[in-house]
């Protein structure tokens, strides 16, 4: 039990940096996405209007990160308080693969101005379909929880 | 669907719920399940303490109706 709760307890410091890398990239959003702009994408210098679009859409990306990050860190509480088999996990999970696929679909929109946001959108979609998968075991195993614990 | 009749074979035999619980070891929650149609499913073990205490057969327990 004790190794366990050392996973969940590393798990949760991890996710609490991301959360605080995102906090930074949202900081420093504009000089990111003009360098990604400029540097990677070969936007013009003057072409203002684009370096606008990829912004917002790197500040839409942001938004669901948090959501995912979030969700991730309610869920590992719940963990930690030996809550694992409970509806309120599952729904998280669709919280998380939710925020996915609109991250997927913001950086797909992205990918207009820059290819490589296609990379990030399969990249989401996958991690996506991942979340989803354990979704279906986790409410299949709380299913058959509720079977057992009416087994009298 | 199955329907539990231990709330009828109890007044029959005159048992109240704790005395049966504790004559088949099971805790008065897990019975209060089984009388209220809640169980999912009853453990062969379990029927046989139940037609023990109660000095029945399991069709005097269980009963199928049409839903």
């Amino acid at each position: 039990m004790g190794y366990n709760n050392g996973i969940i307890r590393w798990t949760k410091i991890a996710t609490v940096l991301f959360i605080a890398m995102a906090v930074v990239a949202d900081v420093f959003g504009i000089v990111i996405t003009k360098y990604i702009a400029y540097c990677w994408a070969d936007v013009d210098v003057t072409d203002v209007t684009r370096v606008a679009i990829m912004a917002v859409i790197f500040y839409l990306g942001t938004v669901g990160g948090y959501v995912v990050l979030f969700a991730l860190l309610k869920l590992l509480s719940n963990m930690s308080k030996d809550k694992v088999f409970d509806r309120a996990n599952t729904n998280l999970m669709l919280i998380i693969t939710l925020a996915l696929v609109a991250i997927a679909i913001d950086c797909a929109v992205g990918g207009f101005i820059w290819n490589g946001a296609w990379i990030l959108t399969i990249v989401a979609l996958f991690m996506g379909l991942i979340v989803m998968s354990v979704r279906v075991v986790f409410d299949k195993a709380i299913t058959m929880k509720e079977e057992m614990d009416l087994t009298i | 669907m199955i329907i539990v009749n231990l709330d009828v074979m109890m007044a029959k035999r005159k048992i109240s719920s704790g005395e049966l619980a504790a004559k088949v070891g099971i805790t008065q929650a897990n019975l209060s399940i089984l009388k209220n149609q809640k169980a999912k499913a009853v453990r062969f073990s379990t029927l046989n303490d139940i037609c023990k205490a109660l000095d029945c057969q399991p069709g005097d327990i269980l009963e199928f109706r049409e839903d």
